[in-house]
């Protein structure tokens, strides 16, 4: 692993990019995995203030990032710029950069090889503009945001899908406290099912202590991302309370509706010939015609 | 000519139910009851879908196995009519809607402890669609039992039922599942489906026979007797017109069914399809969403409002054209949308889908009653559901292979609005022709009755309540059918 080696095929590489068409800002694709770290290229032509560039990387890599700036109307002759990581300027990235025809130029080898070189590196020209490159492995689309509800005794999946690229392999880790537990397929407890693009952790034989927060790791060469999944273990007593009640009301409502229908028909017996409105629909017969006519006048009317 | 035509387009007179009914009093309570029952009819089958996915992760069953659910619970409900007929017709609405509650409340308690679809497909499904057929045809029987001045207005208030529930079943559907998830907001829907109980101990019987406690006073046990009989004749002859073969040679009858099957075909599918096609349009998701949100929710101010006006002195008796018209609105509707490209216009189209869609539905069942009368109702609205099966689970799919060959969704809303326009415009013409047919046949047989007046003075009567107000095949039919004196 020479590093100056790799500085220099970086170097080529970089005249090759800027003798190109300058206007494409898409970052080159990954370069498949060699035994030595393998070398990639992000380039950004910056015309305003500032931009910000995702770059999503799953394996370990020499990464060379050029940053060019075309300038505003008072070009000076030279600028000074320096690089940042996560906001923090980088020891003695400070230098003098040059106008060539029309532009500023500032380039960067970092090698990403593991975790913590993750992150946002900005090249920064002068005070006056700025370019972010996110270093990132693949994020999962969306967070679940709701729990999933379970029941005790019962079985739960918890599921986990990465659209693109497809992680190396899957983990899953429990929340116990502020640490996170690995979890192992163990029978008639968990069992892990993985495809290429999602992975499914099926707990068996629920307990209320299974509740919690699990974690779903996809696994990269350079990062596991994580995503959380929230698991609430309920006992039946829970929505069989709601329910007795409404089953209670139910049963009150239809008690007092048809006491209430006793008690007035009660009171209409005694009444013998009564005008209550409910007699009127029990109209003997023989006022048939009478009803007859009065009713369908009314008809007419309406 | 033609005034009188329109003038005579009263309902089935009060005369072949045998009693004036109520009109109000009790009877609002009776529309409340069958509110709640016709909302959870027609609102529960939609508004499962939303437990949909998580059933589909839990049971690991495919989409369409899961939408099975919501049309086989349809499918029963509309299935069910006739037998839900002959229950109502033989033991009165209140048994039935109880009936029918426990069920929906046994499907819904049951399919809580499922672990297969095929179990879903059964509880839910099977089970729960005829506990909502029940309550569905006992629900528009009492209404017509109750109402007959104001009995647009009722229909339309009881029909509101629908997009009421849907908007309140909605968000509680998703709460329940966020706390219980979808076991536990099953459990949870059973139990609030058993209100339904509640609502048909509301449906207090009008004939004096149904129950020991609300049975006449002593001095009229003979009528008992008559209306006995009366009601065991008119079992007999709903037992024969259960198989159909009479009601297809009603002319009206099967004017109102084509009709129907037309508009049915065309209605649901842009419900299903709304939200797509404004995604489709470039709308985001949650907006999309709320298109439908603000259809139920015009929906369910203009049901009550549609049974006002046609309740009205103008429309009452031209209420048969007033239903074309709303068939022809709503058709118009979906047949400009495709010229929709903004949000805002789709959300003007949703206001009016809304008010198209609620103008029907309002009139639909009461139109039927219109021309059918209260005797031959229940096996009527039994048979209509029962053909609307066919219509109501072809038309989205349908409509559905449309976008997928064409890759556009023009096409589909061109379909279901010409199909319902032709649907509303057929009915318009045909029954003009009908009402044509039907004073020529009265004044045919009015001639002859006046040729023999001589027999009975009560047929004197009949003449002249008959001259008065013209009625509709429901009166005629009565008169023709010597099981159902007009008196005793």
């Amino acid at each position: 692993m020479s590093a100056s080696w790799k500085q220099l095929l970086s170097q080529v590489l970089l005249l090759l990019v800027s003798c190109r068409h300058v206007n494409t800002k898409t970052p080159s694709p990954t370069a498949p995995a060699l035994a030595p770290l393998p070398t990639n290229v992000s380039s950004v032509v910056l015309k305003g203030k500032s931009h910000t560039e995702n770059i999503q990387l799953l394996n370990p890599v020499n990464l060379t990032l050029v940053c060019i700036w075309t300038g505003h109307q008072n070009t000076a002759p030279n600028i000074t710029g320096h690089w940042r990581k996560d906001g923090e300027e980088i020891q003695s990235s400070r230098r003098s950069v040059q106008v060539d025809s029309q532009q500023y130029n500032m380039t960067r080898v970092f090698s990403i090889d593991k975790e913590e070189n993750l992150g946002n590196y900005s090249c920064v020209f002068g005070d006056e503009a700025k370019i972010d490159f996110i270093l990132a492995a693949p994020q999962f689309d969306e967070d679940r945001d709701k729990p999933i509800i379970s029941y005790v005794g019962d079985s739960v999946g918890l599921t986990c899908k990465m659209a693109n690229p497809d992680p190396n392999t899957w983990t899953w880790y429990k929340e116990n406290g502020t640490a996170k537990e690995l979890i192992s397929a163990e029978p008639q407890r968990y069992e892990i099912k993985n495809t290429n693009n999602h992975t499914k952790l099926l707990v068996h034989n629920l307990t209320e202590a299974d509740s919690g927060v699990f974690f779903c790791g996809a696994v990269f060469a350079i990062h596991t991302t994580m995503r959380p999944v929230e698991l609430k273990v309920i006992t039946f007593m829970e929505p069989l309370k709601p329910f007795i009640s409404i089953l209670v009301e139910v049963v009150v409502l239809v008690a007092a509706i048809l006491l209430f229908e006793r008690c007035q028909s009660k009171k209409k017996v005694p009444a013998g010939d009564g005008t209550t409105a409910d007699q009127k629909n029990m109209l003997p017969q023989g006022d048939d015609n009478a009803s007859e006519g009065s009713s369908s006048m009314r008809q007419r009317k309406v | 000519m033609f005034y009188s035509l329109n003038r005579i387009m009263s309902p089935a007179p009060a005369d072949a139910l045998g009693y004036k009914p109520l009109d109000g009093g009790w009877g609002w309570m009776v529309v409340f009851g069958a509110h709640i029952s016709i909302g959870f009819a027609y609102s529960t089958p939609k508004a499962l879908s939303i437990f949909f996915k998580d059933i589909q992760e839990d049971l690991g069953a495919s989409s369409s196995e899961i939408a099975w659910i919501s049309s086989i619970m349809l499918a029963v409900m509309y299935a069910g009519g006739p037998v839900s007929s002959m229950l109502v017709t033989r033991f009165g609405s209140r048994p039935v809607v109880i009936t029918g509650g426990l069920m929906c409340g046994v499907s819904m308690t049951t399919a809580s402890f499922g672990s297969s679809i095929v179990y879903l497909y059964f509880c839910i499904g099977i089970i729960g669609g005829c506990g909502l057929s029940l309550n569905l045809n006992a629900s528009l029987t009492i209404i017509s039992k109750y109402f007959l001045a104001k009995r647009p207005l009722a229909n339309g208030l009881a029909m509101a039922g629908s997009p009421v529930f849907l908007c309140f079943l909605a968000p509680v559907n998703q709460y329940l599942l966020g706390q219980f998830g979808w076991r536990g907001s099953l459990l949870i829907l059973g139990g609030m489906m058993l209100n339904c109980c509640v609502a048909g101990a509301l449906m207090r019987p009008v004939t004096p026979l149904c129950r020991p406690s609300s049975c006449a006073p002593p001095k009229k046990v003979e009528q008992p007797d008559k209306q006995n009989t009366k009601i065991k004749r008119s079992f007999v002859k709903n037992l024969k017109t259960f198989l159909d073969i009479s009601f297809f040679k009603d002319r009206g009858f099967v004017i109102y069914l084509i009709g129907n099957v037309m508009f049915i075909f065309g209605a649901y599918a842009p419900i299903v399809f709304l939200s797509a096609y404004a995604i489709n349009q470039g709308v985001e998701k949650y907006s999309a969403a709320y298109l439908l949100s603000i259809m139920g929710f015009v929906d369910m101010f203009v049901r009550p409002g549609t049974g006002l006006i046609a309740n009205s002195k103008w429309i009452r008796p031209r209420i048969q054209y007033f239903f074309s018209f709303a068939m022809v609105f709503q058709g118009t509707c979906h047949l400009l949308c495709p010229l929709i490209k903004s949000y805002a216009f789709l959300v003007v189209y949703a206001v009016f889908f809304g008010i198209g869609f609620g103008m029907v539905f309002a009139l639909i069942f009461e139109c039927l009653m219109d021309l059918m009368g209260n005797e031959r109702f229940p096996s009527a609205v039994g048979l209509v559901t029962i053909i609307e099966c066919v219509p109501m689970l072809l038309g989205p799919p349908a409509a559905g292979s449309l976008v997928d060959k064409f890759g556009d969704y023009k096409y589909l809303f061109f379909m279901c609005g010409s199909v319902i326009v032709t649907g509303g415009l057929f009915l318009f013409v045909m029954n003009v022709y009908n009402y044509r047919m039907l004073a020529k046949e009265k004044r045919a047989k009015n001639r002859e009755r006046n040729q023999s007046t001589a027999e009975n003075q009560d047929q004197g009567n009949v003449s002249e309540a008959e001259m008065e107000q013209t009625e509709m095949n429901g009166a005629q039919q009565d008169v023709e059918n010597a099981e159902t004196p007009i008196e005793m």
